[in-house]
């Protein structure tokens, strides 16, 4: 119906001068601006490719190395944990303790044999901003550091450990203990003591 | 009266093919036909004779660079021209400025021209198309000023339903019902209309 409604309205005749005007204009070329503009665009888009090309190569490349050196870590990991679960020394202690008045554990996988402990902790607090979770050994000569563990997020952590081997002028370890202190950590234990096991 | 211009399918067919190949004798054979409608459509529209020159203007151009999107097995080319027309002056007719002030003197305008029979001098009775003109006219013509208020608003001053209905302070159903009674009416009047040719 619509197709045909415009013709209702009355025709009017156009001035002389406007069918050349019209027609003029209809027929002139297309704006010659066009035509620098597309090869404008285009060499922008072929720098722009290349640029991103390149781009992608090196992240690539980057990407690349990093996703080894990932793999190489995470094999040196499951070789650890693989020698301390299945090697016949080893100790396995796990000790429930409570922090912040949350309930959790700290296990320790301890291997006798090539002196080395593995160290996993569950469902501890996380520290405050200046403090953290010293780990100390307990020898026949006194408590000793192992390593000082700032934890700022609640998640589980694990870390192997050196331990002193108990031969000659060595002290012998005899348990382990852990406490709260400072940032930087401590000569020997000062602050709350979370757990303190003989083995 | 002048005897009305007549153009032949054939004629219109072999048109639309030069106007696709490129022939530019074939624009000005355009101009001459359809350039007297859509000025008046555009001046229906817009109430301004320099701004409905612009849209023939706009008309021409699109139909000299698109006409490849005419399909004509969808339809005959006027109207297909007439639709960019119409579609040009809504839009210069909302970016108008003093919308209110025109639109008073629109519908005086439309008034005056739908009341009666269209004041026809000789000179336009010899545009092509006339005899298609007159039918359109009086189809429209014919529906009942409630239902012919309502075309108008929504065909020339491209105003939605909703519009409409705020316009004529109608509920939004009324004016549906009205349309579409309307459109009933006027499809079936202009039916035989296969072309503004014989």
């Amino acid at each position: 119906m619509t197709d045909w409604l415009g013709l209702s309205a009355a025709p009017r005749t156009p001035r002389p001068e406007l069918k050349g005007r019209v027609l003029a204009r209809a027929l002139a070329p297309r704006r010659r601006w066009r035509g620098p503009l597309a090869a404008a665009a285009m060499i922008t888009l072929v720098m722009g490719g290349g640029g991103g090309a390149w781009w992608a190569y090196r992240t690539i490349g980057t990407l690349t190395t990093e996703r080894d050196g990932l793999v190489a870590r995470v094999h040196a990991l499951e070789d650890t944990v693989s020698t301390f679960i299945h090697g016949p020394a080893t100790r396995l202690i796990q000790i429930p303790v409570s922090t912040g008045g949350r309930v959790g554990s700290v296990t320790i996988f301890a291997d006798s044999v090539r002196h080395r402990w593995l160290v996993r902790c569950d469902g501890l607090a996380p520290n405050a901003r200046d403090q953290a979770y010293q780990l100390w050994f307990i020898t026949d000569s006194g408590m000793t550091t192992a390593a000082v563990m700032p934890m700022d997020e609640d998640k589980p952590m694990v870390m192997a450990l050196e331990m002193p081997r108990g031969g000659e002028g060595d002290p012998r370890v005899l348990g382990a203990a852990m406490s709260i202190e400072p940032r930087a950590g401590s000569a020997s234990p000062s602050g709350p003591m979370v757990f303190h096991r003989l083995l | 009266m002048t005897s009305p211009k007549r153009l032949s399918q054939e004629h219109q067919r072999s048109l639309q093919r030069r106007l696709k190949a490129g022939d530019e004798h074939a624009l000005g054979e355009l101009f001459d036909l359809v350039a007297p409608w859509i000025l008046g459509l555009a001046f229906r529209i817009l109430q301004d004779e320099d701004e409905a020159e612009d849209v023939v203007g706009d008309v021409f151009v699109q139909v000299w660079r698109h006409i490849d999107q005419h399909d004509g097995g969808r339809g005959p080319l006027v109207p297909w021209i007439l639709s960019i027309a119409r579609n040009r002056s809504l839009d210069s007719l909302r970016r108008r400025r003093r919308w209110w002030r025109k639109s008073a003197h629109l519908e005086q305008a439309q008034v005056m021209e739908v009341g009666g029979s269209a004041p026809a001098g000789s000179h336009e009775a010899a545009v092509p198309g006339w005899p298609v003109h007159r039918e359109v006219h009086a189809a429209l013509a014919a529906l009942s000023e409630e239902q012919r208020r309502v075309v108008v608003l929504s065909y020339f001053e491209g105003l939605s339903h909703r519009e409409i209905a705020q316009r004529l302070h109608l509920p939004l159903g009324t004016v549906k019902t009205r349309l579409r009674m309307a459109h009933q009416t006027l499809t079936e009047g202009l039916r035989h209309l296969k072309d503004w040719v014989e």
